[in-house]
């Protein structure tokens, strides 16, 4: 996959974020308890949490909206002692970002780049083409009150970008849109990190966004770091303790649908077979209890169903063990707080 | 941190001189004002009020009651009050209202420094007033029918309007640089307008004495206002009556300093600074300053208490018993007053006093109905009687009683006089308008016309390069 080739080369670059033991409080509650983590260039940083984790205060932080009682970060070389550089650096779509109705969007964005210390004709050019990097040119001269929140986003992406920040942060950049709104602004995401070589970090409750877009991924509950590191690091490190013994999960075609579930519940090591719910093509098994923990058990009954199932000739459209999803890792590291 | 690298140099830096972020963000807010915004919504209810002032002043000008400077004055006076109204309003959106908006954020995430920021958006917020101040020129100009007073009342409403939108934009600001939302900002903006506005509109009892000139004083409106009156109607020099602008110069002083060198710099997305510890000084000074303010506007002057002692006759008749007019008629009577006594008068002081019979009584200002609301005889000898001549311009329609009261000076400090009444003049007006009074009818209707048009005209420009694309 390309995207795993990227992020291989992208392992030999530089870091450009780290935070270092970032601490903040309200009142007597410990927002943040030492947040450290660290962000290379062209990667996409997947930042979870459940509500009340931690994770806006540490964007406020990170972005100098707000100040740590302890710790510090450094974007690019720039300490977190000096915020004004610090902005120079950073480009950010907040969560709930407002947009001046009046404007169009491309007098939104030379104004912001001027703010950064653009020439008026400088700032309008590359105006322009952000405009076209996110797809919004043929609206460029249109009033942004006419925009849809789809176009808000993509507008509120763009101005993050004016100053060709070395990182960005975007919270929640995809709340509110469609399946494909929500499919284009993750590939533009994505092409932020590896054409223009930034640092992103998203914030998202959609699991399987982050799953699919980033290369890093840190999950924080109640202000404190559960887990941190590549996605596939983060999932198999905890995968070893819930996957052992999990149901598994396999999508056949619906024409062979019936006769993969007669062969699957012919393996002794299956106890039950059943359809998922409203998704067609897809079955679920459960193993015998004394799979549960057994690693060459668990990994010898995957080969022999997936084996029964090619032998018989019935094409395999997905196969995956319950547990092994980013979203199956985030419940479990989570599940206290949630319940 | 060592293993921390530099990728590249990615500060933007432009080929040209980029403008000052203070410079941007005043043209945008200036564009955000007066494009479609709320500036221009609030300069056409000012120019339907100064329209509607300067009709209700004018028509009283017609029945020959208000001389131009006091025209002047009285208009000066209204067009300051309505500005600053409108600063405070327009003050107070410009930080609470971007943090309504979610618009704040973004620009705070600048790397503009925040001082910056406030200055912008404070030019901006003040460039409604040079605005309000020109569309009201024509209106000096008809109501000083020729009179000099039409360039000083120019000079000092600019300058002193100036001095007092200066002090209440920053006021408005900083109201909204300590809330969170627009509700709360325009709330305290509304009670510091009302604060400073009700003393200087108390009557002219609770302005004497030394206690209700404190009052007047420290008060910038009712300081501005008293300034004015004094140079503009009653001709006093600047050398002997600057002091009065102590307080108001004093007042803008104050909050731009509070607003720039204190608050300015911390501005940040939620209200107020981050310290809570000057977060709440700011607070009990606040509520101190209101309540201290509070209690001085409430105190009036005391009244000053006399004891009656000899009475002196002295016998004061009137030409006439009754008439009817209508309203804007002059009337002319004489009254005649008389020692009876076998010695030479003290100075007698013979005031007018005109109450209204339809309103159980209730005393009208003769200042306002007569040129002449006293007159004075130095002394009368014994059995001797003067004649005085008076003149009343019948104003409102209605039921009044005219009379005098001859008041013969006291002769000490510790003694009174016996003031005598004069049999009354019955007096009843008849209603009386004119459609066009002093020629300001094609100003007062001209004037919103002018502004619509203006509104038009801008709305125009402004579609001209925007496309008008619907939402996809």
């Amino acid at each position: 996959m390309d995207q795993k080739q990227d992020s291989n080369v992208s392992n030999s670059q530089p870091e450009i974020l780290m935070a270092k033991d970032l601490r903040k409080s309200y009142g007597p509650r410990q927002a943040l308890q030492g947040l450290s983590f660290s962000l290379k260039a062209g990667r996409v940083l997947g930042f979870l949490g459940p509500n009340g984790a931690g994770k806006t205060t540490s964007i406020r932080i990170l972005t100098t909206m707000m100040e740590p009682e302890l710790g510090h970060f450094v974007v690019d070389g720039t300490s977190s002692e000096h915020p004004e550089e610090i902005r120079r650096k950073i480009g950010v779509l907040p969560e709930n970002l407002g947009f001046p109705r009046q404007m169009t969007g491309i007098e939104y964005l030379t104004y912001f780049g001027q703010l950064y210390g653009r020439t008026a004709a400088e700032a309008r050019e590359y105006g322009w083409k952000l405009m076209e990097d996110v797809g919004l040119k043929q609206r460029a001269r249109s009033l942004i009150g006419s925009y849809s929140h789809g176009m808000r986003q993509r507008i509120g992406i763009a101005r993050a970008l004016v100053n060709d920040p070395v990182v960005v942060f975007l919270d929640e950049p995809t709340l509110g849109l469609d399946p494909r709104g929500q499919q284009e602004l993750l590939s533009l995401i994505q092409r932020i990190a590896r054409e223009r070589n930034a640092g992103v970090v998203l914030c998202s409750h959609a699991l399987s966004e982050i799953e699919s877009v980033c290369d890093d991924v840190v999950i924080l509950n109640r202000g404190q770091v559960v887990a941190q590191g590549s996605v596939s690091e983060v999932i198999g490190r905890v995968q070893q303790s819930i996957l052992l013994g999990s149901a598994l999960r396999v999508q056949v075609p619906a024409v062979s649908f019936a006769k993969a579930r007669i062969i699957l519940k012919a393996i002794p090591a299956i106890t039950k077979v059943s359809p998922i719910g409203e998704m067609e093509g897809w079955l679920r098994m459960e193993p015998v209890e004394s799979v549960n923990g057994d690693a060459s058990k668990a990994y010898q009954i995957n080969n022999t169903i997936l084996s029964d199932l090619i032998r018989n000739e019935i094409p395999i459209l997905s196969f995956e063990v319950e547990g092994g999803r980013l979203h199956d890792v985030f419940l479990h590291l989570t599940e206290e707080t949630i319940q | 941190m060592s293993a921390l690298q530099t990728t590249k140099d990615r500060r933007v830096t432009g080929s040209g001189p980029a403008l000052s972020a203070w410079r941007l963000v005043f043209i945008r807010e200036l564009t955000d004002m007066w494009v479609g915004g709320k500036a221009l919504v609030l300069i056409f209810i000012y120019t339907i009020f100064l329209s509607v002032i300067t009709y209700v002043i004018a028509s009283s000008s017609d029945l020959s009651l208000i001389p131009p400077k006091e025209m002047v004055y009285e208009t000066i006076k209204n067009v300051m009050a309505v500005s600053l109204f409108i600063g405070l309003i327009i003050g107070a959106d410009t930080l609470s209202g971007e943090r309504e908006r979610n618009t704040l954020e973004s620009l705070l995430l600048t790397p503009s420094s925040r001082r910056q920021i406030v200055f912008g958006k404070f030019l901006a917020a003040i460039t409604f007033w040079p605005a309000a101040f020109i569309i009201a020129i024509p209106t000096f100009k008809v109501l000083s029918q020729g009179d000099a007073i039409f360039s000083q009342g120019l000079f000092w409403g600019a300058l002193l309007g100036t001095v007092m939108v200066l002090g209440y934009v920053g006021v408005g600001m900083l109201a909204s640089f300590w809330s969170n939302s627009n509700k709360t900002s325009y709330f305290v903006s509304l009670g510091i307008y009302i604060l400073f506005l009700v003393p200087a509109q108390l009557p002219g009892t609770a302005q004497t004495g030394a206690m209700g000139q404190f009052l007047q004083w420290v008060n910038p409106i009712a300081a501005v206002n008293h300034f004015l009156s004094k140079i503009l109607v009653n001709n006093i020099k600047f050398s002997e009556f600057w002091t009065w602008l102590e307080a108001p110069v004093g007042f803008t002083l104050l909050v731009l300093g509070i607003l720039f060198l204190y608050a300015a710099s911390g501005l940040r997305l939620e209200e107020g600074r981050a310290s809570k510890f000057w977060s709440r000084i700011s607070r009990a000074m606040g509520l101190t300053v209101i309540a201290g303010l509070m209690l001085l506007s409430s105190a009036s002057p005391a009244a000053a208490l006399q004891t009656v002692t000899d009475p002196e006759p002295l016998q004061i008749s009137i030409s006439m018993e009754s008439m009817t007019v209508k309203a804007s008629d002059s009337v002319f009577f004489d009254t005649v007053l008389t020692n009876n006594t076998t010695e030479a008068s003290p100075t007698i002081f013979v005031a007018m006093n005109i109450i209204n019979l339809e309103k159980a009584g209730e005393p009208i200002d003769p200042e306002d109905w007569s040129p002449q609301r006293t007159q004075s005889i130095d002394s009368l000898a014994p059995g001797e009687s003067v004649t005085l001549s008076w003149r009343v311009n019948a104003i409102l329609k209605g039921d009044v009683m005219i009379y005098m009261v001859a008041i013969p000076q006291p002769n000490g400090q510790n003694v009174t006089s016996n003031p005598v009444a004069s049999p009354g003049i019955h007096l009843t007006v008849t209603p009386f308008t004119r459609l066009n009074p002093g020629g300001v009818l094609p100003y007062v209707i001209g004037q919103p016309l002018v502004v619509l048009v203006g509104i038009y005209l801008l709305n125009r420009l402004r579609r001209r390069g925007v496309d008008s694309g619907g939402s996809d």
